[in-house]
């Protein structure tokens, strides 16, 4: 299936099932929606950025508590001293912990700690920001990918339940409005890395109650990215028949 | 469903680096419909692509100009491993429809997914 071609396809109306039928807008814009990391250095207008947002302030939460905070970053000067700072604290982890490159002691000696390291802090250092910070290091990639406009999501921890839950989902519905007016969205976990420095928590006020750690960059697509792609099937249990029975294993997405 | 994940699993973290213990992803560059644009090289996530004359950052800082690079191809480590997590996006920009991938992204022992296979589909409308 060509995705390029998929775009003049017609869209089923909302509010309707069939077997079969053709996606819906709404369905449309959640499979095609791709993290963009290429953007034009015009932002989106503020008016456009307004609306975005009020995607964001009308996301269901626990306990209706809303516990976030937006911060819409558009000064160029400081997109560029966050990225520097950004970068800056990237190396010096990864000056201790990248034992993927370099010479043969560094491969052999770094090994053993960066282990433990990752042990510790699992999440943080999973194999696939790991890799993405060696890159930063290497000066392969920017951090906020050169975006113009970069959305924080300011997570405050006195919300019902799991507030970073919520953080998700307000996060996510910015994301599909934005992309479903034309804008480009990515995720950026790596923000997490400016907290490291009592500048930048003392510039965007993150103390208790509050917490940062994702921001959206957004902005109008560079090269036009967004399309279906291919996904790993899923094994899925269905607990379908009695209350002994094995569950029936079922493959989605085939 | 009975999920594989043992206790030396859990305590055993991966080298990063080895293709052994790390499926990464496999992408196929299809050298006939590639014109050599740079767009898969441009919106990489992690900048593991390359071509012969060009990376992410040049094309980024406006270094790389003219608009012929070559044929791209992912970066590998020294043991094997590459940095592709299979997500696609390259796919998704070619204007060509020259990349094709072969399997997922699957870290192994203390990261790997436990329910998700190898084969990838495109969305199905059920």
């Amino acid at each position: 299936m060509n995705v390029k071609e998929g775009k003049l396809e017609e869209m089923s109306p909302l509010y309707a099932y069939e077997e079969g039928m053709p996606w819906n807008p709404v369905e449309k814009i959640i499979m095609e929606r791709r993290s963009i990391r290429g953007f034009r250095s015009d932002p989106l207008p503020d008016a456009m950025i307004e609306r975005i947002l009020e995607a964001g302030r009308f996301a269901p939460s626990a306990g209706n508590m809303q516990p976030w905070r937006f911060i819409v970053v558009k000064s160029r000067e400081m997109l560029a001293e966050m990225e520097k700072d950004a970068v800056k604290v990237i190396k010096f982890f990864m000056f201790f912990m990248d034992y993927t490159k370099g010479n043969f002691l560094r491969r052999i000696v770094a090994k053993i700690y960066a282990k433990i390291f990752i042990r510790f802090l699992p999440n943080e250092l999973q194999p696939v920001p790991f890799g993405l910070m060696s890159q930063i290091a290497q000066g392969q990639t920017p951090v906020f990918h050169n975006a113009p406009t970069l959305l924080l999501l300011v997570e405050d921890r006195r919300g019902v339940s799991c507030p970073p839950m919520d953080i998700g989902i307000c996060g996510q519905n910015i994301v599909l409005a934005a992309h479903s007016l034309g804008a480009g969205s990515c995720w950026i976990g790596l923000i997490k890395v400016l907290m490291y420095l009592p500048k930048w928590r003392k510039k965007f006020g993150i103390k208790y109650p509050y917490r940062l750690e994702v921001c959206i960059a957004l902005g109008w697509q560079k090269p036009k990215a967004d399309g279906m792609v291919p996904r790993e099937t899923q094994i899925v249990e269905w607990y379908d028949k009695g209350l002994n029975d094995a569950p029936q294993m079922k493959k989605q997405g085939e | 469903m009975k999920i594989k994940y043992s206790i030396f699993d859990r305590f055993r973290i991966p080298a990063y680096d080895k293709s052994s213990q790390m499926q990464t992803g496999d992408l196929i560059f299809d050298p006939e419909k590639c014109n050599g644009c740079g767009t898969c090289v441009q919106i990489c996530p992690g900048g593991c692509l390359l071509t012969e004359t060009t990376t992410k950052v040049d094309i980024l800082s406006g270094k790389a100009k003219g608009g012929k690079y070559g044929v791209p191809h992912v970066v590998q480590m020294k043991k094997g491993a590459t940095l592709c997590i299979a997500c696609f996006d390259c796919g998704t920009a070619c204007p060509r429809g020259a990349i094709s991938i072969k399997h997922n992204f699957n870290p192994g022992y203390h990261f790997k997914r436990l329910t998700q296979t190898s084969d990838m589909r495109y969305p199905k409308r059920g």
